[in-house]
């Protein structure tokens, strides 16, 4: 069965070749899909109808989330099955007339296919997930076929209003039934028959009511969202006879019914339901009797009967239930009729504006046998099966509490109905032939065919109404819940009739007096003062506005706006967190201060002030380096001499650095700003400043938690062969993190060459730089620069036992290139140098990842370090960690050297 | 000195913050390069002072023997202090360019969009 | 074995040095990083074969004993998470070879491309925070050079917004660092995990929280730190910006994930209500941002900040489920987000522009692009069978189980509007006929096989991880109950 209900599925990709093989002819061969699948259904109908039989078939689909691929055909499956197989049969033959000579006649078949299959998936699913997908399955071919006349931008917004409305209530909706598998533990619809009492004792059972009911009125177009049928009008025409009268709108009444054993029943179903259905049925036919456009009339009578259905759900009681499903039946057939009947009037005579209609009957006669029949069936009128569908109603009525209210309610909608299908297929009909954009004649055998197969079904199951009757028992037990005993069909003469004849007279009096009664009632024009789809419009637009108003917000705010967010969000929770937990136990003793680190930090205070009200760069780098030479001082008086010696080079860099890239930039400039912004930003640095105070000196009460540190005093030398401990926690304990870091410095250089080097993507010219020549200079520097590059070395080489390393090393080594660059000219430093600095960064990190693969034959970790096991002249023990600092001085050489060369020899583009 | 520590840090962070409200990018960057120091000093405030040796081994001996300074602070700071200044470096050189692309270096025209 | 674990970070770093050795020499560079990211993958997925059939693996690098060295431990959410890392790095790499310009190429794309992997990988599978650091620093550099590479004046001012945010973010980090060491003694998040239930003064570790819940969520992009990604995720070339949407605000996500299943989980209780209002307030203003859009590459950024809530959403209710739900959805999102990037650039290249009033006619023109459009636009929507609607719906269900209900009813109508924003981008650029009257359309064939098979994998994917869901939700499932029982983790690192 599952793959008789995917086999839509499954074909579509054939669809599109389908149409460049067969042209315009495509039509018929693709309607022999829903053909097929109509007599699969319909060789079911015995087994279903007689024996009661429910067919089932499980398969595993994402069993971690409880849903699965579990189909299930009863009485109400099946009825909904062959109407949407059997129509679509008459559909897909009839969009090959309506489209002959489209190009996308491909693609429409491909989304036409596509929402069949799917909507076949919803009425044969028993996984309400399952059913779910298959339900949103539908929105999305809708929305594909709505807006299928894409360039126009009527089509493109009516297929956003549709899919935005049926999918708001299609997320309720999922919410609704994602609580009922919560509260059934169970996602399969069969599972849950059982356990409705225990659903409506629950205490959600209300919000799941509401929520699937939001999604079912959404899909079938009930009041208050009703609007967006009459929109989906744009469609082509067999997109509306199929989807928005025949099928797809009655997804939400054929999730009403499925539900009805489990959910119904209760005070709060007949409620909620019945008043829904009962005012989309009244509001609908009354906006229906007010349309000129042939499309739209259908629209509105169509929202009508969507809430006669609804109406007689919400009542529930077995009569009312087997009115709905026999009026669905009666409606789809005469519904879909009209549309097609409809889009054949457009198609020929290229007006759908009943004004401008009249007298076609004698140019389009079959069309007009296709229109009368449904019409007759749709007033009501027998033997047309639409009399029954009638009867059916007002016996309902009749049988339920408040009776009277009920009846005189479906009445009043009865009545819309005849008077529409007079506006439909009388109007242009009969009369004088008026003259029509397109010059009418009668439509081809594709367009009428439909319209006449649909006529004579509805005239010979009118006529013996009785063959409708197992599978219309075996639909209205499985919505019901239980037995209902025998079903009944017949003409009678009761109180039901005498509601019949009252309908029909009223009808046609309305239909005459239409002319008369329409400019009557215009000021009370109720489409415009419900303004329900005004009212979605106002609702997009508000929240649009609120979406505008943040975004322009967003862009328009300057970035220092966001830090101080930043900051607030930091300064305010943090702040928080210090105030209302006395427990930070902040417990410091001011503790002895000698004078010269009074002195010290009193400094490095003011400097750091001083940068902030420094009025030239100068000053403010200069005072920036005294900070952070007072750090590097701080450093060295509390033990950390290879800290403050990278300190101190870094601050010799960076200071050289802002000089170099600083120089040409303007002065500082200040803008004018309002005291209250200095005083706001300063308020904030300050609350920063304040709160990280309060942390240091909380953190320091705790008492101080090192149990790394002995092991690191304990195994630095004897496991790691090195007397410097950051030094070998650089390279070895931690020369993972080491190993990134000097990957930072290579991309940060990479990057400043990068943008030194490309100026609006394209590249820049390397400019001369020339240096200082002095003889005095360029003497100077030749002795130097061999000392400089053995001290380096010393330095690296020491690294292990003593303070210094590859970083300090290889920043020696890049000082003595750069020297030689300003005293000759970088050309010759570079050529000094014989590679390029890539390269030797390249060669750097290179070691650095070699020196720690070495482990790897040997069984180890990676970067286990190994030891080669005798000392070697003037390199004393050798091990793979030494090759990793070696590493890091390349790498360290090789940065410095690029960025300082390529500053030195950038060409200026300010 | 501990607490004096503990101001001299908020001092920094505080100066910091405020450079980087500021609308010239010149100052973004020093702004930033306080951050760092503060952030540094931070780490190593936390990590405990002691006005003990280095944690250098003299020749000779087999392991570290106390008192010393906690090594890991210095060797975690030590790494954040290079990558600090690759990333500052580069931070530098893209204000430069920024300046003479956009032949500003008020932050606020820079950075609202379009 | 052993040395599979350190591959996530060897491969695509020995990758770039080899492109580095390769300066100068584009087309070399070019098959050097397609292998690399394609071994990367392999790799991936290798430790996931083994992690799923083992249980977690952890290394000492060094063979230093933890918490004294420094860790490396994949657990299944590391090993997802590097398997999607090689797989985007690669199919983002192809597809830069026929989008990135010759410049860019010569001047270091494909060595910083691997660098950025490297970073990105070595998030995912340290065991150290400091290491952590280390790998976010090298993550983050190398994305400030790749969008600044090339120098354009949009370029360089996204650039400096996003360097001073990060650099703001890693001293936050760094300061916690610190606090964390000296409070417990160790880096090692396992080790950190049981030292920090030590802790004497419980506000030290609530602030703590904060600041690792402020560093990462600026990283992530949640609200209210989020600002800097719409301000700069549309300057660079879109390959750059489709690999950025694809891992870095992930790496954020990645991370909070990590520290508050693992370290923090019992600050969760105090910073639940914050998470939740937080993960609310970043579906809204990303979902609102894009409804005011009319920018292609802008619309999707805002969406990266909205999907963003959602996954903060999962790791705020705080549920095995709610947790499989914002695994689910990384991948989910990882995959069709960068698609839709990826296709925005395609559009671009046929149309010349991201601005949506400039642009139209695409599904006329080319109606395989438009399919390959609409599934990961609906996917994002959360339309079924699709793989979006499998997050959605393991969301909504822990959302519901757990009675959150508001936040659920912030999720839907996200939902909504996320819908709302997918159809505007299909309408405007796809539907509506092409106001470029003068711009004829060309066979998609000359857009080249290496934009569109990135592009056809990514749909494929999508619609696979939606139809198929079953192994990835039982993946994502046991994934995070490795998450919620933390005490696999912590024997796995601390064992040897």
């Amino acid at each position: 069965m599952a793959l008789i209900i995917l086999l839509g599925f499954i074909v579509i990709p054939l669809i599109p070749l389908l149409h460049r093989w067969l042209g315009n002819q495509i039509g018929w061969v693709v309607s022999l899909l829903p053909f097929g699948l109509t007599l699969y259904f319909a060789s079911y109908l015995g087994q279903i109808s007689r024996t009661d039989k429910v067919l089932m078939a499980t398969y595993e689909w994402v069993p971690s989330l409880g849903v699965n691929l579990s189909f299930r055909m009863d009485g109400l499956s099946l009825i909904f099955a062959l109407t949407i197989s059997g129509i679509g049969t008459l559909v897909f033959l009839y969009a090959g007339g309506y489209l002959k000579g489209d190009p996308n006649l491909g693609k429409f078949y491909v989304y036409l296919t596509f929402f069949m299959a799917s909507m076949l998936g919803l009425v044969l699913a028993n996984d309400i997930l399952l059913l779910f997908v298959f339900w949103e399955l539908t929105s999305i071919a809708s929305y594909l076929l709505i807006s299928y006349y894409h360039s126009e931008e009527a089509s493109r917004e009516a297929g956003k209003t549709a899919l935005i409305v049926t999918g708001s209530g299609g997320l309720a909706m999922l919410a609704g039934l994602i609580l009922l598998s919560i509260v059934t533990q169970t996602s399969t619809i069969s599972d849950m028959f059982g356990q409705a009492d225990a659903i409506q004792a629950h205490h959600l059972y209300i919000a799941i009511l509401v929520l699937i009911s939001l999604g079912a009125f959404a899909k079938s177009a009930q009041f208050p969202f009703h609007f967006w049928l009459p929109e989906a009008m744009e469609a082509p025409a067999p997109v509306s006879a199929f989807l928005h009268s025949a099928t797809m709108v009655k997804a939400g009444i054929y999730l009403l019914a499925r539900l009805h054993p489990i959910l119904g029943g209760t005070a709060e179903w007949h409620w909620l339901i019945t008043s829904i259905g009962g005012i989309t049925m009244l509001v609908g036919g009354y906006l229906a009797w007010q349309q000129t456009d042939l499309k739209r009339i259908l629209a509105y009578t169509t929202v009508s009967a969507l809430g006669i259905i609804t109406f007689l759900l919400g009542i529930g009681t077995k009569e009312t239930i087997k009115a709905a499903l026999l009026f669905f039946i009666v409606h789809a057939m005469y519904k879909a009729a009209l549309f097609m009947v409809g889009g054949a009037i457009d198609h020929e005579t290229g007006t759908r504006d009943i004004r401008g209609l009249g007298g076609l009957r004698s140019v389009m006669p079959i069309t007009a046998l296709g229109a009368a029949l449904p019409a007759l069936s749709m007033a009501g009128i027998p033997p047309l099966l639409g009399f029954f569908g009638k009867e059916v109603i007002y016996e309902g009525t009749q049988h339920a509490d408040w009776a009277g209210l009920l009846t005189f309610a479906a009445l009043l909608g009865n009545l819309f109905n005849v008077t529409a299908a007079g506006m439909v297929a009388i109007r242009p009909f009969w009369g004088e032939l008026k003259a029509t954009p397109h010059h009418a004649h009668e439509a081809p055998w594709m367009m009428w065919l439909g319209a006449v197969v649909l006529g004579i079904v509805s005239l010979g199951l009118g006529m013996v109404a009785s063959a409708v009757l197992p599978l219309l028992q075996q639909g209205v037990e499985a919505v019901y819940g239980h037995e209902v005993g025998e079903l009944h069909l017949g003409y009678a003469i009761n109180l039901s009739l005498l509601l019949s004849l009252i309908t029909l007279t009223g009808g046609i009096i309305l239909y005459y007096g239409l002319e008369k009664l329409r400019p009557l009632v215009a000021p009370y024009d109720l489409g415009k003062r419900l303004g329900v789809a005004k009212g979605y419009h106002a609702l997009m637009n508000g929240i649009l506005k609120v979406a505008n108003w943040e975004g322009r917000l967003i862009r328009h705010t300057h970035m220092r706006y966001y830090l101080l967010v930043i900051m607030g969000t930091l300064v305010i929770t943090m702040g928080y967190v210090l105030i209302s937990q006395a427990r930070l136990g902040i417990d410091v003793k001011i503790g002895e201060i000698r004078f010269y680190e009074g002195v010290l930090a009193l400094i490095i205070m003011i400097a750091a002030v001083a940068v902030t009200v420094a009025q030239s760069r100068l000053a403010a780098v200069t005072a920036l380096g005294v900070v952070g030479f007072g750090v590097a001082i701080i450093f060295v008086l509390f033990g950390a001499p290879d800290l403050a010696m990278t300190q101190f080079a870094i601050e010799v860099l960076s200071v050289i650095l802002f000089v170099l890239v600083l120089y040409r930039l303007p002065k500082f400039r200040t803008w004018k700003q309002r005291p209250s912004t200095t005083i706001r930003d300063a308020i904030f640095a300050g609350g920063v400043g304040l709160v990280m105070t309060v942390i240091v000196l909380a953190v320091i009460s705790a008492p101080l938690n090192s149990r790394l540190t002995p092991y690191f005093a304990q195994a630095s030398y004897v496991e790691a062969q090195g007397r410097n401990v950051v030094n070998v926690i650089l390279v070895d304990f931690r020369g993972f993190d080491t190993m990134g870091e000097i990957t930072v410095l290579a991309i940060a250089a990479i990057g400043v060459f990068g943008l030194l080097r490309l100026h609006e993507g394209k590249p820049l010219q390397r400019k001369i730089y020339r240096g200082f020549p002095s003889m005095i200079l360029q003497t100077a520097i030749r002795y130097l620069v061999p000392i400089l590059l053995l001290f380096s070395i010393f330095l690296l080489l020491r690294g292990h036992q003593e303070p210094g390393g590859g970083f300090v090393g290889g920043l020696v080594a890049a000082a003595a290139f750069a020297l030689y660059g300003i005293a000759y000219d970088v050309a010759a430093a570079r050529q000094a140098l014989r590679v390029r600095p890539i390269l030797v960064i390249a060669s750097g990190l290179a070691l650095a990842v070699a020196s720690g693969l070495f482990s790897i034959p040997n069984n180890k970790t990676y970067m286990t370090s190994m030891w080669y096991d005798r000392n070697l002249p003037a390199l004393g023990h050798v091990g793979t960690p030494f090759f990793f600092d070696v590493g890091v001085y390349l790498v360290v050489l090789g940065v410095m050297l690029l960025i300082i060369f390529n500053l030195a020899e950038q060409e200026e583009t300010a | 000195m501990e607490v004096l520590l503990a101001i001299v840090i908020g001092v920094l962070y505080a100066t910091g913050v405020y450079m980087i409200l500021r609308r010239s990018l010149v100052k973004l960057i020093l702004g930033l390069v306080l951050l760092g120091h503060a952030t540094n000093l931070f780490i190593f405030t936390v990590g405990r002072l002691t006005h003990a040796a280095p944690p250098i081994m003299a020749e000779g001996e087999k392991v570290l023997l106390p008192p010393y300074s906690d090594p890991l602070p210095q060797a975690l700071i030590l790494t954040a202090i290079v990558i600090g200044f690759g990333v500052q470096a580069f931070a530098i050189v893209l204000l430069k360019r920024a300046y003479q692309t956009v032949k500003t270096d008020d932050f606020d025209t820079i950075t609202v969009a379009h | 074995m052993n040395t599979l674990l350190v591959l996530p970070i060897l491969v695509p770093f020995i990758t770039a040095i080899l492109c580095l050795f390769a300066w100068g020499h584009v087309v070399l560079q070019r098959w050097l990083s397609v292998t690399g990211t394609a071994s990367l993958l392999v790799v991936g997925l290798m430790l996931l074969h083994t992690v799923n059939r083992e249980g977690i693996q952890a290394i000492q690098i060094g063979s230093w004993a933890a918490p004294f060295g420094i860790t490396v431990v994949v657990d299944l959410f590391s090993a997802i998470m590097v398997s999607i890392t090689g797989l985007m790095g690669l199919l983002v790499v192809v597809y830069s070879l026929g989008s990135i310009d010759f410049e860019r190429q010569r001047f270091g794309y494909y060595p910083l491309f691997c660098t950025l992997l490297m970073g990105v990988s070595g998030a995912f599978i340290t065991g150290d925070l400091f290491n952590l650091y280390v790998w976010f620093e090298v993550l983050l550099i190398s994305s400030f050079v790749l969008m600044a590479l090339g120098g354009e004046r949009r370029q360089l001012a996204g650039a400096i917004q996003y360097v001073v945010m990060n650099l703001i973010s890693s001293s936050i980090f760094l300061a916690a660092l610190g606090i964390v060491y000296s409070v417990t003694g160790t880096l090692n998040m396992a080790d950190l995990a049981l030292q920090i239930q030590q802790v004497q003064q419980p506000g030290i570790v609530t602030i703590l929280a904060i600041m690792f819940l402020v560093a990462f969520g600026i990283k992530a992009a949640i609200f209210p730190l989020f600002f800097w990604l719409p301000a700069s995720y549309d300057t660079p070339p879109i390959a750059v910006t489709a690999i950025f949407a694809a891992l870095l605000t992930k790496v954020g996500v990645y991370a909070l994930v990590r520290v508050f299943t693992l370290i923090f989980v019992q600050e969760m209780d105090g910073l639940r209500e914050v998470m939740l209002a937080s993960a609310a307030l970043t579906m809204l203003v990303g979902v609102f941002g894009a409804a005011s859009e009319y920018e292609f590459r802008r619309v999707l950024s805002f969406h990266i900040v909205s999907q963003i809530g959602y996954m903060l959403m999962g790791l705020a209710l705080f549920t095995p489920l709610a947790l499989a739900g914002t695994i689910y959805f990384l991948l989910h999102n990882i995959l069709a987000k960068t698609n839709l990037f990826l296709i925005s650039g395609v559009a671009q290249h046929l149309l010349g522009s991201y601005e949506l009033k400039k642009m139209g006619g695409l599904y006329k023109s080319y109606p395989i692009l438009g399919v390959l459009f609409l599934i990961p636009a609906f996917s994002l929507a959360g339309i079924p069978p699709l793989s979006g609607f499998w997050g959605k719906l393991l969301l909504v269900r822990a959302g519901l189980e757990i009675e959150q209900y508001l936040l659920v009813g912030v999720s839907l109508f996200v939902s909504i509007w996320t819908t709302y924003s997918m159809l505007k981008l299909w309408s405007e650029a796809f539907l509506k006929d092409s106001p470029q009257t003068d711009r004829p359309a060309q066979g998609l064939r000359q857009v080249g096989i290496t934009l569109l098979l990135p592009i056809m994998i990514l749909s494929l994917l999508t619609v696979l991880m939606g139809i198929l869901a079953e192994p990835v939700v039982a993946l994502t499932q046991r994934t995070a109950s490795q998450l919620m029982n933390p005490s696999d983790y912590i024997q796995a690192v601390l064992k040897g």
